[in-house]
C-alpha cells in the first residue's frame, strides 16, 4: 500500500491525507527549504488535527495559535501553568515537582509543572505571536529547548532541566542559565513548542557548525553542542564585540526569527 | 526613483514595483522578488500596493543570491559569492556560516549617531557562504534594487542590509518642531533625527528594508503634494521634498486652550519622485503649542 512520508516528522501517512496524522504538517505542499538547508517549520493550517497516544491535538488560529488537546483516559500532558488558556471543569489536575528549587528560582523557571489528565479538553497558548512547533519524538531521543519556549509535553516524556555549561555561555549565550530537556524512553512522545515569528530547522552533520544569534536559538538535539563564541568585531563605542552561539552537529537545530537580543546593545 | 531605468529589450518584463527589466520567465522578479503573476493593485488615488515577497523567492545581485523565507517575521538569507559582501547592523544578524568573514564598517559622525540612537558601527560580511538577517518584527522585507548612481533616502531603523556596491551616508532629516513645556522648550522629531541615504556607486546594488504592515508606493509628479503620517514614510527619492504641515481642527471646545493646541502633524511630500509608505506607524505628539519648526504650513478648519 502506498504511503506518504511526512517531510517534517518522517511519519508514514495514508495516501490522500492532506495533513500528517502525527504532527499536522501539510502533506500537499512542497517543503520550504532555503539554499543553505534551513527547513521552514510547517505552517499548520487553522483547525489542523493530529493524534498522539489515544488523544488528539488541534491547532487553532494563525497569529497567536492555540493548541487544544482532547485527552483520552489514561493520557496526560504537563505544562507551565501560565500557558493554560482554558480547560473543562472536570479535567483532573496534578503537579509535577521539577526538583532543583533554588536553581530554578535563580533561572526564573517555575518550580512546579502542572499536569492535566484525561478524559477532557484543555487548551494552551504562549500569549505571543508566532507558531506552534510540533515535535513528535521517537523512543530514546533527547531534545534541549530554550527556557520559556515549551508549551506542553505528553506523559511519555521525561522532563528535566540542564544547566548551560560554561560561564561565557550563560552570560552571552542568550538562553539563560538552564535549558529544558525532554527525553523519551521506550515510548514515543509529543512535544509542543512556541516559536516567536517563523521557525526554521537545520540538520547538522557530525562536526558541521553553524553560528546562530543566541536569542534566536529555540531547540536542539542533545547531541548538538552549543558554545558562545565572541566575534572579533566591535559593535559600538565601548562594547567588546558580539557573541554568537556556535552549534556543532550531529543533530537538529531549531531557530526562531523573532528573538530577544542579548549582550550587545 | 531618481534615475530612469534603462530601456528594456523588446519582449522583456519590466517590474512595476522596482522598474527593473528582466526576461520575465520566472514567477518572481529577479531584482526585487515581487511576484510576476499577480494582478497589479493600484488604488484610485494612485498608490501601488507592494505585494509581499513569496516564501523562498530568490533575488539575484552581482554573483550572489538573496532568498526570503518565512511569511510572518521574514528572514533574508544571502548566499554570498567570494567577491561579494554586505553590510548591516549587528542586531539583525540571525545566523551565519562559520566561514563568512565578519568585520566592521565604521560610520562617520559617531556622537550624532549615538545621540540619534543609531548604531555607531555597521558590520560587514564577506563571502563565500550563507548569512541570514531578520528584522525581529512582523512585517515585510522590501527589496529595493538600485541602478548605478541611483539613490534613495530611508527613514531610520528601516534598514536591514545592503550590498557592498551601495554606499551608505546619512544626513539630518531636518523635520522638527518645538513646543513649550513650562519654561522648557520640548523638541519633536516626527521622522527621527536622521535619514539614511543609500547610493549605488560603480554598479547596481541591492538594498533590503523592513516595512511593518503593508507597503504602498506612489509616483509624485513635479510639484505634486501629498500629506502622509510622518511615521508612515519608509523611503523616498532624494528629489522628493519634505515639509511639516499642521492642521488645527475646529472643535466644540472653543473656549478651551487645548483647542488651539490639539493639532494633526502631517509630513508634506512634494514631487517629483517616488515615495513608499507603510500601514503601521506611530502618531506624533499632538498637544502643545508649536513655537518653532523646520519650515511648515498651517491650516485651520
Amino acid at each position: 500500500m502506498d504511503r506518504i512520508e511526512c517531510q517534517w516528522c518522517q511519519a508514514q501517512n495514508e495516501m490522500g491525507r492532506t495533513n500528517c496524522l502525527t504532527c499536522g504538517a501539510p502533506l500537499d505542499t512542497k517543503d520550504l527549504v532555503t539554499d543553505s538547508g534551513w527547513a521552514e517549520a510547517p505552517r499548520l493550517r487553522d483547525m489542523t488535527e493530529f493524534r498522539f497516544s489515544n488523544s488528539t491535538c488541534q491547532i487553532e488560529g494563525e497569529i497567536v495559535p492555540v493548541a487544544e488537546l482532547a485527552l483520552a483516559p489514561g493520557d496526560s500532558v504537563f505544562f507551565e501553568h501560565h500557558v493554560l488558556l482554558w480547560k473543562e471543569p472536570n479535567v483532573p489536575m496534578s503537579a509535577l515537582n521539577t526538583g532543583g528549587g533554588m536553581k530554578r528560582m535563580l533561572g526564573g523557571m517555575p518550580h512546579i509543572l502542572s499536569v492535566a489528565h484525561g478524559p477532557g479538553r484543555v487548551a494552551f497558548s504562549r500569549d505571543h505571536a508566532g507558531e506552534v512547533v510540533v515535535l513528535p519524538l521517537h523512543p530514546s531521543m533527547e531534545l534541549d529547548v530554550r527556557e520559556h519556549a515549551f508549551l506542553a509535553g505528553t506523559h511519555s516524556l521525561t522532563y528535566s532541566f540542564v544547566r548551560i555549561k560554561g560561564l561565557a555561555n550563560v552570560l552571552h549565550g542568550g538562553g539563560g542559565m538552564y535549558m529544558d530537556r525532554f527525553v523519551t524512553h521506550n515510548e514515543p512522545g509529543l512535544l509542543l513548542l512556541h516559536g516567536y515569528g517563523n521557525v526554521f530547522q537545520k540538520t547538522l552533520q557530525p562536526g558541521e557548525k553553524i553560528m546562530v544569534e543566541p536569542g534566536g536559538f529555540l531547540y536542539k538535539d542533545s547531541s548538538v553542542t552549543m558554545n558562545a563564541v565572541q566575534q572579533n568585531v566591535k559593535t559600538g563605542l565601548l562594547s567588546r564585540g558580539m557573541n554568537l552561539a556556535e552549534m556543532t552537529g550531529p543533530g537538529r537545530v531549531g531557530i526562531q526569527s523573532m528573538y530577544v537580543h542579548h549582550g550587545s546593545e | 526613483m531618481s534615475m530612469p531605468p534603462a530601456t528594456p529589450p523588446e519582449g522583456a518584463y519590466t517590474c512595476p514595483y522596482c522598474r527593473m527589466a528582466s526576461e520575465g520567465g520566472s514567477r518572481t522578479c529577479p531584482h526585487c522578488g515581487a511576484p510576476v503573476d499577480v494582478r497589479l493593485k493600484v488604488t484610485e488615488s494612485g498608490w501601488i500596493e507592494q505585494p509581499p515577497i513569496r516564501d523562498m523567492a530568490r533575488i539575484r545581485f552581482s554573483r550572489s543570491t538573496c532568498q526570503i523565507s518565512g511569511s510572518y517575521v521574514p528572514v533574508a538569507e544571502m548566499g554570498l559569492h567570494d567577491d561579494d559582501w554586505v553590510y548591516f547592523s549587528h542586531h539583525s544578524l540571525l545566523h551565519t556560516d562559520p566561514q563568512v568573514r565578519l568585520g566592521t564598517l565604521p560610520m562617520k559622525g559617531g556622537w550624532k549617531r549615538m545621540r540619534a540612537g543609531m548604531p555607531l558601527i555597521m558590520m560587514r560580511a564577506q563571502g563565500p557562504g550563507h548569512i541570514a538577517f531578520s528584522a525581529d518584527h512582523p512585517g515585510e522585507t522590501l527589496a529595493v534594487p538600485l541602478h548605478a548612481g541611483q539613490a534613495v533616502d530611508v527613514v531610520e531603523h528601516r534598514f536591514l542590509t545592503a550590498t557592498g556596491s551601495v554606499a551608505y551616508d546619512w544626513h539630518t532629516a531636518n523635520v522638527w518642531f518645538t513646543t513649550k513645556d513650562g519654561d522648557d522648550e520640548e523638541w519633536h522629531y516626527p521622522l527621527g533625527k536622521t535619514m539614511d541615504r543609500f547610493t549605488a556607486t560603480g554598479g547596481p546594488g541591492l538594498l533590503l528594508l523592513h516595512g511593518p504592515g503593508n507597503t504602498f508606493i506612489r509616483d509624485l509628479a513635479p510639484h505634486q503634494q501629498i500629506l502622509v503620517q510622518p511615521g508612515g514614510l519608509i523611503w523616498k527619492d532624494p528629489t522628493v521634498g519634505m515639509f511639516l504641515h499642521f492642521e488645527y481642527p475646529r472643535g466644540a471646545y472653543w473656549f478651551s486652550s487645548a483647542r488651539w493646541q490639539a493639532k494633526t502633524v502631517w509630513l508634506l511630500l512634494q514631487g517629483p519622485g517616488r515615495v513608499a509608505v507603510q500601514s503601521v506607524f506611530e502618531r506624533p505628539e499632538t498637544t502643545g503649542t508649536v513655537r518653532r519648526d523646520s519650515g511648515s504650513s498651517t491650516r485651520h478648519w
